[in-house]
């Protein structure tokens, strides 16, 4: 309750509004996420105090979620990863007049699914925390080897290409002087280099240069067709009825999997929409626009949003590429998120919780009836936003150390983020990679140092064991998977 | 075929960047650039093996089995052109020029041809963001050419 009144202290309320506002911003503009909003704006951190930053940053995720699917909607061009499923039925809605319907229930799917899993986060984190103490440095190193498997098998279009991603992240996060040694490494002789690559660098030139360069090189001439919105964004009887089952499923199925490192909404949404499909009393309305099919994924999108929370506050552990910009936040406070969290700065994370709720509360405020508001920014003219969003991004990168070498390094991964894009490579596990590998190599070493060499140390706990076991059913699986539907087309043969 | 050759180039500069820790071994902090080092070059070798068997890359925004235009890299040079005189512009001319000069640049690249309302948009831009980061965020930005102005 305490969290309550320092959340809506004018101050972090302020922040919490800010934050909804950008989110929403965001979500709504495509080719700009809250992974990238959040790290142009981690200079704040210098000036801002903690629970106010933190506060926005939240929310920014939360609106983003929002914004997200308005874009889905009625451009048919999903804002941000999470909402590709809601623009296959979404827009098909909106097509048929139905826009209104589709983005309400949207929100207040979104609206739902946030609150729920926002308390179950509020009574979790704390509780997976206790038991997280206990974990030791070699459960860690599994816990790390798993979330990167998960991550780089799960998105993108092939298995190997998420592990390349994941690959030249652990390169660059390699960047620099070794922690624990002094031994400088990759870094060429450059004394910048040897300092190591900035995260928020990477970050913020990967999602924008990279989509800039992307975009001109390919889509420059596909304009955007905005589907007119008619009416109020409402819900008839019929569409609530049909909705509040997807919106519990989608948070069931949302949840879960932001806890786990299932690498953001991609999967989940994507779960979501065949457990409608499957179940929808209607399958033939399916790709010509069935509620259910927005309402599910929606649901589970900011629902998963909540629970990659989760691991974040308890373990330090990100799921997300937002996450992971938001634990880079917790860096530069020097607060160590993970399992002390919860003794060291109690006020800190109710407070966190608690603007959730009331951000929660505020989106759904601001997008129901502001919607139209939302859908003019749509107007702005691309080769405008794409230099604005440039020069964010260039201003980021040079503001956080005054230095030409960070734009330089800006520039050459804006150009990786452009081969990944062309190549269909998924950027979530480089950024990953980037910023867990030297968390990785610390634990491990720990872990050895304390068995004095001995590797058997690393799956000598039972949770270890269960982890390893667990990340190879996770490399198997997709194999598995075509194995089986080999054979089985056999047998029908 | 060019998205072919290409990755092509990306394996190769992939494995030979990542060769130099292989080169120098010793031990502790070696290990952890030597394993992610033989972990790329293997990840190279299933990709070439993949790609010889069919498995090309899908560039982002399309679906396996759309055609793939070739990429318009006059645009794309533009933009790089463009982010490059930014690390030139912003020690000698400092924030407001680069950024402005950033911003007519890509609105180019991407197809704009209002130059004189570009030019005002893109100077209205960056003196709005020199202002609000360097008086309310207290971020320093170089005032550089313009100093005695702003």
């Amino acid at each position: 309750m305490d969290g309550f009144v320092s959340a809506l202290s004018f101050t972090n309320l302020g922040f919490g509004l800010l934050g909804t506002f950008l989110g929403t911003l965001v979500g709504v503009l495509p080719g700009i996420g809250p992974a990238l909003a959040i790290a142009l704006l981690l200079p704040i951190t210098y000036t801002v105090a903690p629970s106010s930053a933190l506060i926005m940053f939240a929310a920014i995720y939360y609106g983003a979620m929002y914004g997200g699917s308005t874009t889905s909607i009625l451009l048919n061009t999903p804002g941000e990863s999470g909402s590709v499923m809601t623009a296959l039925e979404g827009n098909q809605m909106a097509r048929r007049g139905r826009a209104g319907a589709a983005l309400a229930t949207a929100a207040i799917g979104s609206f739902i699914a946030g609150s729920i899993a926002t308390l179950i986060l509020a009574f979790a984190a704390p509780e997976i925390a206790d038991l997280a103490i206990k974990v030791g440095s070699a459960d860690y190193v599994a816990l790390m080897l798993v979330a990167f498997t998960t991550v780089g098998s799960l998105l993108g279009s092939s298995q190997i290409r998420g592990f390349i991603s994941l690959a030249i992240g652990l390169v660059l996060g390699l960047v620099g002087a070794d922690l624990q040694s002094g031994l400088t490494r990759l870094a060429f002789g450059n004394v910048s280099a040897s300092e190591g690559i900035e995260t928020v660098i990477v970050i913020v030139s990967i999602f924008a240069l990279g989509e800039a360069l992307y975009i001109a090189s390919r889509f420059k001439d596909s304009g955007w067709t905005v589907i007119s919105m008619k009416g109020k964004a409402l819900m008839s009887r019929e569409d609530v009825r049909r909705s509040w089952k997807p919106w519990l499923r989608g948070t069931a199925i949302g949840f879960p999997l932001g806890i786990i490192p299932a690498g953001g909404s991609e999967v989940p949404t994507f779960l979501s929409y065949s457990v409608e499909k499957k179940l929808s009393k209607h399958p033939e309305e399916f790709g010509k626009g069935a509620i259910e099919g927005v309402a599910g994924p929606e649901a589970a999108n900011n629902a998963n949003a909540a629970g990659a929370l989760v691991p974040l506050l308890a373990l330090g552990l990100p799921t997300s590429a937002t996450a992971a910009v938001i634990l880079v936040a917790f860096q530069t406070y020097q607060i160590e998120a993970g399992p002390m969290l919860f003794a060291t700065n109690p006020d800190l994370i109710w407070t966190l919780i608690a603007s959730l709720f009331i951000g929660n509360t505020l989106l759904l405020v601001m997008n129901l009836p502001l919607v139209r508001v939302w859908v003019q920014l749509l107007k702005i003219p691309r080769p405008y936003l794409f230099a604005g969003i440039s020069c964010f991004a260039l201003l980021g990168a040079y503001a956080l150390n005054g230095s030409t070498f960070d734009l330089q390094v800006a520039i050459a991964i804006g150009i990786v983020g452009f081969l990944f894009r062309r190549f269909g490579m998924p950027i979530t596990p480089l950024i990953l990679g980037l910023i867990l590998g030297p968390n990785l190599e610390l634990q491990f070493r720990r872990a050895l140092q304390i068995s004095a060499g001995d590797y058997g140390t690393l799956i000598a706990t039972p949770l270890s064991k269960i982890l390893y076991i667990s990340l190879i059913l996770v490399l198997m699986a997709p194999t598995a998977i075509r194995l089986v539907k080999r054979s089985r087309a056999k047998t029908v043969k | 075929m060019g998205s072919l050759l290409l990755l092509g180039v990306i394996v190769i500069w992939d494995t030979s960047r990542t060769e130099l820790p292989a080169l120098n071994m010793t031990i502790s902090p070696k290990l952890f650039p030597l394993i992610i080092g033989w972990f790329l070059i293997a990840l190279c070798a299933i990709l070439a093996i993949q790609i010889i068997r069919g498995g090309t890359a899908v560039p982002e925004g399309l679906r396996a089995g759309d055609k793939i235009e070739k990429s318009d890299y006059k645009s794309f040079a533009f933009i790089l052109l463009s982010f490059l005189s930014y690390i030139v512009l912003i020690t000698r001319g400092g924030f407001v020029v680069a950024s402005t000069v950033v911003f007519v640049g890509i609105a180019y690249s991407f197809g704009n041809r209002k130059f004189v309302k570009t030019l005002l948009i893109g100077l209205i831009f960056a003196v709005v963001t020199y202002f609000s980061f360097t008086r309310y965020l207290h971020v320093d930005l170089p005032a550089g050419i313009l100093k005695g102005i702003l």
